[in-house]
């Protein structure tokens, strides 16, 4: 599954990372709205937001790096988002 | 390099960058929009979308192995979760009483201009407050 090329010297590992690389600057335009939002809500859904574009990120580390952990560490992010969010609304 | 091995790649590279134009739209929505309600109708919709296809993508990368049975979980509970999450949310504002962002009045002024009907002309724009004093967030 390693160095497989997709066109000539651009290996698969290359657009995994440039993937992870539009993931994380998405999710620093999404932080914005969380640091400047007015009221709290906006920063609620900032922090789902972001939590939901951090398990793609995770699951994208695991192919770049080749360790299959990261797919439970990505499972239980999603887990924990998911409950972190409804805890934070039923407030 | 077989040729199954270029048309999975070619599948997967494709599926990401989909799945990246929905990312990216979901958050330029969720900058720009000017209400709370909208910027949940973006990121809502977009991110559960563009998730899913990024992790279609890397199934598809995978092949039938384990981890891809893993990703299949996690897109399940994801498609199941951030629904419910984001309703969840829609709902607690709604009931702690958070408005709907509506046009400002002298732009209703400014489409009700051709029938002369300019009685509502009384409060038009401070800003972005409304006539009962609610704030758009």
């Amino acid at each position: 599954m390693a160095g497989t090329e997709l066109f000539g010297t651009i290996e698969m590992v290359d657009v995994f990372l440039a993937m992870a690389i539009t993931i994380v600057i998405a999710s620093f335009v999404s932080l914005y709205r969380g640091i400047e939002g007015p009221g709290i809500f906006n920063r609620i859904i900032a922090v789902n937001v972001i939590g939901t574009k951090t398990i793609v990120l995770l699951v994208l580390i695991g192919f770049i790096y080749e360790r299959p952990d990261f797919f439970d560490i990505a499972l239980l992010y999603a887990i924990l988002n998911f409950i972190m969010t409804i805890a934070a609304t039923r407030y | 390099m077989s040729d199954t091995t270029t048309i999975t790649n070619v599948l997967t590279v494709m599926f990401l960058l989909i799945g990246a134009f929905f990312m990216l739209a979901g958050t330029i929505g969720f900058v720009r929009f000017p209400d709370f309600y909208s910027r949940m109708h973006a990121t809502g919709k977009c991110d559960t979308l563009g998730e899913g296809l990024m992790l279609v993508a890397l199934i598809i990368y995978g092949g039938a192995t384990f981890v891809s049975v893993k990703i299949l979980f996690l897109i399940i509970f994801i498609l199941l979760a951030n629904p419910t999450s984001t309703h969840a949310i829609a709902k607690a504002a709604y009931d702690v009483g958070l408005e709907p962002w509506r046009k400002l009045d002298d732009e209703v002024v400014w489409l009700n201009a051709g029938n002369g009907d300019t009685d509502n002309t009384g409060n038009t724009s401070e800003g972005r407050t409304r006539e009962d004093g609610g704030e758009v967030r």
